[in-house]
């Protein structure tokens, strides 16, 4: 199996960039040779879009899956699943059931050699905060997820803050437990400073600077690498691109930042998603050196 | 696969025992059916200007290389319409970062077409008559290497 041994940030693609034209314009290989023209090695996908016959897939994918990791040089690094406890309409899933959808995901992306889960839960205020019983959920599932070394992630993104109660609750638990493999996705809309004229601003956001990152770095397994604008100079407009990257290098951080794209003009006709992300992997690529 | 000719997915410099020794692109066949390789017609590739000749040109069909001249009398081997083509050209150190313009001009016979339509076949210039079902000979596209 192909394997990328580089230390410190590494880049790779989400692939909800290519959400407008998965299915209809590129086929999952397709999208792997789109990374691998890019020189990207890193890869995430969304369990409910990606995965053939989900939650069931066949022996026969799962072995087409780890074909085209080797030939195009791909890494499974992270694997976004939702534990849905609002799935019903008429009542929330009990915590063993919410468990149970967990752990069916857990085995499936160790299956197809993933070590990061990006973890949706349901939100119940405005603060983005996930259901009461999450906590219970998440340490149900940590043995499961600790035998098959699996780091599971919520994700952060604005409006909410690093230094935010959310962010807080997620470290305490980390504490509390002294888990490993319980951690954070940082989302670099969290860092964002620029907004075009008229733009919505939800007025619960205040930008992080990069050094808000510094005490989160050892819960941190993977970053969504935000991007809003790429200029034709290969530069991002809206976020510290160059200052982040450096303090990760510098903080000797060691995982990915996986491009995600999800500007509303990838939906127009004749958009080409590929074309941008190869905007913003030749800015990371100068930044990280490879 | 696009609805355009010249591919985005697939453009990229080809490396060979860590060096750069060219790069590659694919097309797809804008024919409303396969042809076999003795059947096309390669023309001339421009990047940012720059000429490839077609002797120059290696087609990748199914993950076999042919040269120009082995196409040539290939009446064996079919390339379908909905597998793109990988061309690979030659160019020690490949193509800088940034954008890139690429022109490419190829097409193909159809020998059960009017004699006057086959006669004046150029795989740099247009027919005489468009016919979108046989596509255009000559596409472009401005397309980014990382």
């Amino acid at each position: 199996m192909y394997q990328y041994d580089r230390k410190g940030p590494k880049r790779g693609v989400a692939l909800y960039s290519y959400s407008a034209e998965f299915g209809l314009t590129k086929s999952l290989e397709e999208c792997f040779e789109d990374l691998h023209d890019m020189g990207a090695h890193g890869i995430e996908i969304l369990a409910n879009t990606h995965i053939e016959n989900y939650p069931n897939p066949t022996d026969e994918w799962v072995e087409k899956w780890f074909r085209l990791c080797d030939k195009y040089e791909i890494v499974p690094v992270e694997y976004g699943n939702w534990i849905d406890s609002h799935v019903l309409g008429y009542r929330d899933l009990t915590t063993e059931e919410s468990y149970e959808m967990l752990a069916r995901d857990i085995r499936l992306a160790h299956r197809l050699g993933f070590t990061v889960m990006r973890t949706k839960m349901p939100v119940i205020n405005d603060a983005l905060e996930p259901v009461k019983n999450w906590r219970e959920i998440i340490k149900m599932a940590l043995p499961l997820a600790e035998e098959l070394g699996i780091k599971m992630c919520p994700e952060i993104h604005t409006p909410s803050n690093l230094k935010g109660k959310m962010v807080t609750d997620y470290v305490d638990f980390i504490k509390e437990t002294g888990t490993k493999n319980f951690g954070l996705n940082i989302d670099f809309s969290v860092f964002r400073t620029e907004f075009s004229e008229g733009e919505y601003r939800d007025p619960n956001y205040t930008p992080n600077v990069p050094e808000d990152l510094i005490p989160l770095l050892p819960y941190i397994y993977c970053c969504h690498a935000k991007f809003i604008n790429m200029s034709d100079e290969f530069e991002e407009t809206t976020i510290p691109y160059k200052e982040i990257i450096e303090l990760l290098k510098k903080q000797n951080w060691d995982g990915y930042l996986l491009s995600e794209y999800e500007g509303a003009d990838k939906y127009d006709p004749g958009y080409e998603v590929g074309q941008t992300l190869r905007k913003h992997h030749i800015m990371m690529k100068n930044y990280i050196g490879d | 696969m696009e609805r355009e000719v010249i591919q985005s997915v697939g453009f990229r410099n080809i490396k060979k025992d860590g060096n750069v020794t060219g790069f590659q692109f694919k097309i797809r066949l804008p024919y409303y059916r396969g042809i076999f390789l003795s059947q096309l017609r390669p023309g001339t590739l421009f990047v940012d200007g720059e000429r490839f000749e077609k002797e120059d040109i290696i087609w990748n069909i199914h993950g076999e290389d042919y040269t120009y001249e082995e196409m040539k009398s290939n009446f064996q081997t079919h390339w379908d319409v909905t597998t793109p083509a990988v061309l690979k050209v030659k160019k020690s150190g490949g193509l800088v970062q940034g954008f890139h313009d690429l022109k490419y001009g190829f097409c193909f016979t159809s020998s059960y077409m009017p004699p006057v339509m086959q006669d004046s076949l150029n795989p740099d210039e247009e027919a005489f008559i468009f016919m979108p079902e046989f596509g255009h000979h000559v596409n472009e596209r401005r397309l980014l290497i990382v």
